[in-house]
C-alpha cells in the first residue's frame, strides 16, 4: 500500500462542538490510527477559509481534511451548510490549479463518533498515500520532511 | 435562611438545565445527583427525536456549561437525607456524600485504574448488556470525569484483598479510607428533578423479557445502536450477534394497562419510531414494525417524523397490542401472537428480534424523597402537583417545585422548559419571602 | 511577533502522556523555537503545583504569551486561562495544544511518531500565540424591564413572574381585553374547571400589578436594538410611544381553524367547531336537552396533504366537550370520532377512561373512510365507517363538533420581520433548537412561549410563560451580558460594504452602517456567537475573528510546512 514508504502529512480542520470532540473520543476511547494527521480546531467549519485550504496544500502538505457536524446539527445553525457549498466548489478549483481534488475531504463526525473519526482519518492516509506525494512543494523546491 | 442559595435534586437534562437557569440569574445552586456523574437519561440515547441529534451531542455543552458555572457546585454521587424547615424561611438540608473512594481532586481520568481492575458485575449505564469494573467512569463523557468504586463488589474494601488502583495511579488519588461526608446547607428553595426509571417487566410473562434471549428493552436497543455503546454501534441481537431482519416493536408494555400502570408513559410512541428509524437507516435491509395503540405524536415535527418513517424507512405501524411472545427452539426467533385490529384477525408473526418499550415509572428514590421533604406522591408514585392546570410546577409545600418526568410523563423539550419554569418558579417566591 | 516572550508547559500526565510521547524532548525542542523563552515539563499540569508553576515562571520570566501542551482544551482550557489572568496575564494570551487525545493516546505504539506529532503541534502553537492579541470581553448594559408581546394566558404568566421577580413588564395586547384564546372556552380538562371563574383573578393580578404597564389595544410598529437595548414603537389608541426594554417575549398565541370546505361546515346549521361550541355552552347548556344525537369529528383540517400537524391537545378538548355534552343530557347519543387518541401523560388517560364509563362512544375512524355529514340546511345524520369493527352506521345527528387544529396567529408575519425572528413549519415562530432551546430564539433577548411556537395546553402555555420568563430573567438579573471574546470584527479600511457577511451570518449581528461618510459592515459584539462564518465568506478579509484571524491559522500552517517532520 505505501509508495516507497511515503508517509502523507495531513492536516485537518475541525469544530469544537462536533469534530473535535469527536476526535477527543477517538482519543479517550484509546482508538489507534496513522500518526500522519496536524489537527486545527476552529469554532464552526464555516470559518474554514479556502485560503487555508489553497496555502496548505501549496506549502507541502500532501492532503487536507476538513471536518464539521452533521447537516442540521451545526452548532451555530447552518455554519456547515456554507462549508458545503465552499467546498464543493473549491475542490472544482484544486482541479484547474493542478492538484487532485481527492487531496481534501469534507465528512460529518459528531462528538459521539469517535469510531467513525478513526475510520475518516484511516482512510483518508490510505487514499493519500495511493496518490503519492503532493507535487507543489517539490516544484517550488520548498524543504519537505520525507 | 440563604435567600439566595437553592438545591436542585437530581443531574439529568432538567436539573443540569434548572441548575444553569437559576446560577445565571445570580442564586447559588447545588446540584445533587445520586450517581457518580450528571447526565441522566439523555446520555443514554442515541439520538433524539425528531430531529435525530446525537443526544450526547447536544447534551455534553449543557453539562459542560454546569460544571463550569461560577454559580453552581456539582455534588455527585450524595443523597439528601434530611430536610426541615426553617423557622426563619427556607430549609435547613443535609446532604449525604457517599465515599467514592477517588480524591476527585487528584483524579485526573485517565483510567489506569479501570484497565488494571479485576473485578467486574453487570454494567447498568449499558443496561446490563456489558460489564464494568468495581472501579469505574459511568460512560465517556461523564461529567465529572472521574473514577469511582462501587464498595459492594470492590475486594480490598469488602476483605482487604487486591489494592491494584491504588497501586498504579499515577496521581495517588485512590483513597480507601475515604468515609462519607455530611454536607449541611441552608437554602432558599429546592427543585426535584429526580427523572424516571424502567419499569421492571420481568414479571409480565407474556412477553418472555428475561427468558426469550431476543427480547429487549427499548432502553437496551439504544445502548446496542449508541456508537459509543457495548457493540460500537453494531445491533447484534443477543443469541448468535446476528443483524435481525425483522424487528419488532411492542408498545405500551406496562403502560395503559390495569394489572401494572394506567397511565400513558408519553414519549414511547415516538421512542419507538425513532429507534425504527435507526436501525433500518444502520441496515437497510432491516423491516421494522411497531405495535401500537394509539400513535401519540403530538410535539411540533412529530406527525412528520411518524409519516418520514413509514414512507422512507420501511416502518410498518400495526395496530394491536400483541398478548404472548414466544419462542422457535431452533433459531431462538421470537413469535409475536397478536390480534390485528383493523383486520379483525389472530396473527402471528416469527422476527428475529423484539423491543418491549416498557412504562417508564417514577424514580424508586420517590419514596424516601417524600419522607425526608414532606412532598406529596400522586396515585403512581409521580411528585405531586396539586395544581397541573395553573401552577404546573409547585408541589404541596411551599419553595419546593418539581419538574421534567418526577411529576410528570414528558419529552425532554418539555422537561427543559419546566426547569426553566421552576427557575422562574424559585425567583418569584424568593422575591416575595422577606 | 518580536518582542515575544513565550512559555512553554508540557504535561506528562502521569504515564498518559509521558508512556507514549517523550515530554522532556518536546520541551527542549520547544525551547530551540525563536521566541520561546522559557519550557517545562510537568507532571500534571492541571494539578495545583502545575498551575503554582505557570504562576511563578510568568512573573520570573516576564512571559507574555503562554502554551500548554497537555489534553483536550474542551476540559482544561478556562482553568489554565484563569491562571494565566491570576498572574497578571490577559486571559486571550494564551494557546492550548491537544497531545493527548489527539497524540499519546492514539498513537501509542509509535512512540516516535507520537513524539515528532506533539513537536510539530507545539510548534503550531508556539506560532500561533504571538499573533494572539490581548482581549477585553465584550460587556453590554442590560435594561432591567421587559415587553410582552400578547395578553393571552402565557403573556400574563410571563408579565406576571417577571413582574413578582422586581422587573417592570410592558404587556402588550392587540384586542380589547386580556385571555387571549381562554375568553372563548367554557371549562378546562381535566378538572372541567370553569374557564372564566379561572382566569378572572389571573387578569385581575395583571391589571392591578404595580410593576405591570398594560397596552391595550395596542400594536408594535417597530422594533430597533439588541438584547438589553430594544426600542420598540407601541401603537396605543392612535398614538404612537417609545417604550425602552431589555429583553422580549413573544406570546402572540394563535387562532382556530375555521374548517370551510369540509363537512359542510357553514352550510348546514348545528355544523361547529370546538370553540363555537364552547362560546355557545358558555352562554348556557340548557339548549343540549332538545340534542338526542352528537357525532364530533376529530382530526378536521389537520394530518391531511393540507396540513400534516397534530394540534397536539385537541382530542382532550373534544373528550372533555363530549363528557359535558353527555352529563348535560345522558339519553343523547355522543360519539367521539378519533383517529389516534392523544391523550398522554398521567391525567389525561384517566380523563379518557372516565368519559368513556360515563357512556361517550368513541369510535375510531380511518382518513381514507371518513365520516359523511348528511343533511339539508341542518345536520341530520352521519354516515360513519367504524374502522375497528369494519361496519358502516347511519347515526341520526343534530349536532355535528368539528376538531380543528390550532393555526398560526395572522399577524405572525409582521411580528417576525419586526424582531427578526424566524418562522417554521405552519408559520409557527421557529425555535433556537428544538430540543434544548425551546422558548428561545437564535437572536438573543428574545423568547418565545405558548401557542405562537406550537399548539399546546393550558398546563404548557403557562410553563412556557415561566421558563419564558426565567430565560429573560437571565440578562436582566445581572444588569450585564458578557460575551467571549471569539468575536467578529471590521477593519473598516478594508471594508468594501459588499454585505456579504451580513447576508452570511445565522444570528443577524452584521449590519452594514454609515460611519461619518465611509459605508462598511459592523459586528454587534452582544449578538456575534463566534462562529466565524462571516470572516470565511469575506472576499476582502475584512473582517476577521477574535483568536482565529487568518493571520494566525496560517502562522499555524507555515510552521506546519516549515518545520513539521513526518517519516
Amino acid at each position: 500500500m505505501s509508495n516507497n514508504g511515503f508517509q502523507p502529512k495531513l492536516l485537518a480542520f475541525c469544530c469544537n462542538w462536533c469534530s473535535y470532540a469527536g476526535a477527543d473520543l477517538a482519543g479517550v476511547s484509546r482508538l489507534q490510527m496513522p500518526h500522519n494527521l496536524r489537527v486545527i480546531r476552529v469554532m464552526c467549519s464555516g470559518r474554514v477559509s479556502p485560503e487555508w485550504v489553497i496555502k496548505a496544500l501549496s506549502s507541502g502538505m500532501d492532503g487536507v481534511m476538513v471536518l464539521g457536524c452533521h447537516i442540521g446539527d451545526c452548532h451555530y445553525i447552518d455554519g456547515n451548510h456554507r462549508t458545503k457549498k465552499r467546498f464543493a466548489i473549491l475542490a472544482k478549483l484544486l482541479g484547474t490549479m493542478g492538484i487532485n481534488p481527492n487531496r481534501l475531504y469534507l465528512d460529518w463526525v459528531s462528538a459521539s463518533e469517535g469510531v467513525k473519526f478513526q475510520d475518516v482519518v484511516i482512510k483518508f492516509v490510505d487514499r493519500i498515500k495511493e496518490l503519492g506525494p503532493t507535487p507543489i512543494g517539490a516544484y517550488q523546491g520548498v524543504k519537505v520532511d520525507r | 435562611m440563604d435567600k439566595k442559595s437553592v438545591i436542585v435534586v437530581g443531574g439529568g437534562i432538567a436539573g443540569i438545565q434548572a441548575s444553569i437557569d437559576l446560577g445565571s440569574m445570580g442564586y447559588k445552586v447545588y446540584l445533587v445527583e445520586k450517581t457518580a456523574a450528571i447526565g441522566g437519561r439523555m446520555a443514554q440515547l442515541d439520538k433524539t427525536f425528531p430531529t435525530n441529534d446525537c443526544s450526547i451531542c447536544i447534551l455534553a455543552p449543557k453539562m459542560i456549561e454546569c460544571v463550569r458555572h461560577e454559580n453552581v457546585e456539582l455534588v455527585t454521587y450524595a443523597e439528601l437525607q434530611d430536610v426541615k424547615p426553617d423557622k426563619f424561611g427556607g430549609y435547613k438540608v443535609k446532604i449525604l456524600k457517599k465515599p467514592r473512594y477517588v480524591d476527585i481532586d487528584k483524579c485526573t481520568g485517565c483510567e489506569d485504574c479501570i484497565a488494571k481492575c479485576a473485578t467486574k458485575t453487570a454494567n447498568e449505564f449499558n443496561q446490563k448488556i456489558d460489564q464494568r469494573k468495581a472501579i469505574y467512569i459511568p460512560f465517556a463523557q461523564a461529567v465529572p470525569r472521574k473514577a469511582v468504586i462501587d464498595a459492594e463488589i470492590c475486594r480490598y474494601i469488602i476483605n482487604g484483598k487486591c489494592g491494584l488502583c491504588e497501586k498504579v495511579c499515577q496521581a495517588g488519588a485512590i483513597d480507601y479510607n475515604q468515609k462519607e461526608e455530611i454536607l449541611e446547607l441552608d437554602v432558599g428553595a429546592i427543585v426535584l428533578a429526580t427523572g424516571f426509571d424502567l419499569y421492571d417487566i420481568s414479571a409480565m410473562k407474556e412477553y418472555g423479557y428475561g427468558s426469550i434471549k431476543n427480547v429487549i428493552t427499548a432502553m437496551q436497543f439504544e445502548r446496542l445502536i449508541c456508537a459509543s455503546g457495548p457493540t460500537s454501534g453494531h445491533l447484534e441481537r443477543p443469541s448468535d450477534s446476528q443483524i435481525p431482519k425483522r424487528l419488532a416493536f411492542i408498545q405500551c408494555v406496562g403502560s395503559r394497562d390495569w394489572h401494572n400502570n394506567p397511565y400513558c408513559s408519553s414519549v414511547c410512541c415516538m421512542h419507538a419510531t425513532k429507534e425504527a428509524i435507526l436501525a433500518n437507516e444502520h441496515y437497510p435491509d432491516l423491516k421494522p414494525y411497531i405495535f401500537y395503540t394509539d400513535m401519540r405524536a403530538v410535539g411540533k415535527r412529530f406527525q412528520e417524523y411518524v409519516q418520514r418513517a413509514h414512507a422512507q424507512y420501511d416502518v410498518e405501524y400495526i395496530r394491536s397490542r400483541p398478548s404472548k411472545i414466544m419462542e422457535d427452539e431452533e433459531t431462538k426467533n421470537p413469535v409475536i401472537y397478536y390480534d390485528d385490529t383493523v383486520e379483525r384477525k389472530v396473527k402471528q408473526m416469527e422476527v428475529d428480534m423484539v423491543v418491549l418499550c416498557q412504562a417508564l415509572v417514577p424514580s424508586a428514590s420517590h419514596k424516601d424523597i417524600s419522607d425526608i421533604l414532606g412532598v406529596g406522591l400522586d396515585g403512581c408514585g409521580f411528585i405531586n402537583v396539586p395544581d397541573k392546570l395553573f401552577n404546573p410546577m409547585d408541589t404541596d409545600k411551599d419553595g419546593i417545585f418539581a419538574c421534567g418526568f418526577c411529576q410528570s410523563p414528558q419529552d425532554i423539550p418539555d422537561s427543559v422548559i419546566q426547569a426553566s419554569g421552576c427557575a422562574a418558579r424559585v425567583a418569584e417566591y424568593l422575591a416575595e419571602v422577606k | 511577533m518580536s518582542d515575544a516572550r513565550v512559555g512553554v508547559f508540557v504535561c506528562h500526565c502521569g504515564t498518559n502522556i509521558g508512556g507514549v510521547v517523550d515530554v522532556s524532548a518536546v520541551a527542549q525542542y520547544a525551547k530551540t523555537l525563536p521566541n520561546v523563552v522559557w519550557a517545562e515539563t510537568n507532571l500534571y499540569t492541571c494539578s495545583e503545583g502545575g498551575l503554582a508553576s505557570i504562576r511563578e515562571k510568568i512573573e520570573e520570566h516576564k512571559l507574555n504569551r503562554v502554551v500548554v501542551a497537555a489534553c483536550t482544551p474542551r476540559t482544561h482550557e478556562p482553568l489554565f486561562k484563569n491562571t494565566c489572568e491570576e498572574a497578571g496575564l490577559n486571559r486571550y494570551l494564551f494557546e492550548f495544544v491537544n497531545i493527548r487525545e489527539h497524540c499519546s493516546w492514539i498513537h501509542m505504539q509509535e512512540k516516535e511518531d507520537a513524539t515528532q506529532k506533539a513537536k510539530d503541534l507545539v510548534a503550531m502553537g508556539i506560532s500561533k500565540v504571538q499573533y494572539l492579541d490581548p482581549q477585553q470581553e465584550y460587556e453590554g448594559d442590560v435594561f432591567g424591564s421587559s415587553m410582552v408581546v400578547g395578553g393571552g394566558i402565557a403573556g400574563m404568566t410571563s408579565a406576571l413572574s417577571l413582574a413578582n421577580q422586581g422587573y417592570e413588564v410592558h404587556l402588550v395586547e392587540r384586542e380589547n381585553e386580556l385571555g387571549g384564546l381562554l375568553k372563548g372556552v367554557h371549562k378546562l380538562f381535566p378538572t372541567n374547571a370553569d374557564a372564566h371563574k379561572v382566569i378572572t383573578p389571573i387578569i385581575d393580578k395583571v391589571k392591578a400589578h404595580k410593576n405591570i404597564k398594560l397596552h391595550m389595544p395596542a400594536l408594535i410598529n417597530d422594533v430597533k436594538g439588541f438584547i438589553g437595548d430594544f426600542d420598540i414603537t407601541i401603537d396605543e389608541n392612535g398614538a404612537d410611544s417609545e417604550v425602552k426594554v431589555g429583553t422580549i417575549i413573544v406570546a402572540t398565541g394563535a387562532q382556530e381553524l375555521k374548517p370551510v370546505g369540509y363537512h359542510h361546515y357553514g352550510e348546514l346549521e348545528n355544523v361547529v367547531t370546538q370553540l363555537e361550541l364552547e362560546g355557545r355552552l358558555k352562554k348556557d347548556e340548557k339548549w343540549l336537552h332538545h340534542i338526542k344525537g352528537i357525532a364530533i369529528i376529530n382530526c378536521v383540517g389537520c394530518r391531511n396533504a393540507e396540513r400534516s400537524y397534530c394540534s397536539r391537545f385537541c382530542c382532550m378538548t373534544a373528550v372533555k366537550n363530549a363528557w359535558i355534552l353527555k352529563e348535560a343530557n345522558p339519553k343523547s347519543r355522543v360519539i367521539v370520532l378519533h383517529h389516534d387518541l392523544m391523550a398522554y401523560g398521567v391525567e389525561f388517560e384517566e380523563y379518557y377512561r372516565k368519559a368513556m364509563e360515563a357512556g361517550v362512544l368513541f369510535l375510531r375512524y380511518d382518513f381514507a373512510n371518513p365520516p359523511e355529514v348528511i343533511g339539508k340546511d341542518k345536520v341530520e345524520h352521519v354516515k360513519i365507517h367504524d374502522e375497528l369493527t369494519d361496519s358502516h352506521l347511519d347515526v341520526a345527528c343534530d349536532l355535528v363538533v368539528l376538531t380543528t387544529p390550532l393555526v398560526s396567529a395572522r399577524d405572525n408575519e409582521p411580528v417576525s420581520k419586526m424582531l427578526k425572528v424566524p418562522l417554521g413549519d405552519g408559520m409557527f415562530f421557529l425555535e433556537a433548537h428544538v430540543k434544548l432551546r425551546p422558548v428561545e430564539f437564535a437572536t438573543d433577548g428574545v423568547y418565545i412561549a405558548g401557542s405562537a411556537r406550537w399548539p399546546v395546553d393550558i398546563a404548557e402555555s403557562i410553563s412556557q410563560g415561566y421558563a419564558a420568563a426565567a430565560k429573560a430573567a437571565i440578562p436582566m438579573s445581572s444588569g450585564k451580558i458578557k460575551v467571549e471574546a471569539i468575536t467578529s470584527y471590521v477593519n473598516i479600511e478594508q471594508c468594501v460594504a459588499c454585505g456579504t457577511c451580513m447576508l452570511a451570518c445565522p444570528f443577524s449581528a452584521i449590519t452594514v452602517m454609515d460611519s461619518d461618510g465611509r459605508v462598511h459592515a459592523q459586528v454587534n459584539e452582544a449578538m456575534c456567537k463566534g462562529c466565524g462564518t462571516c470572516v470565511a465568506t469575506c472576499p476582502s478579509g475584512a473582517i476577521q475573528q477574535k483568536g482565529c484571524t487568518d493571520q494566525q491559522i496560517l502562522s499555524m500552517i507555515n510552521t506546519l510546512a516549515e518545520v513539521g517532520g513526518i517519516e
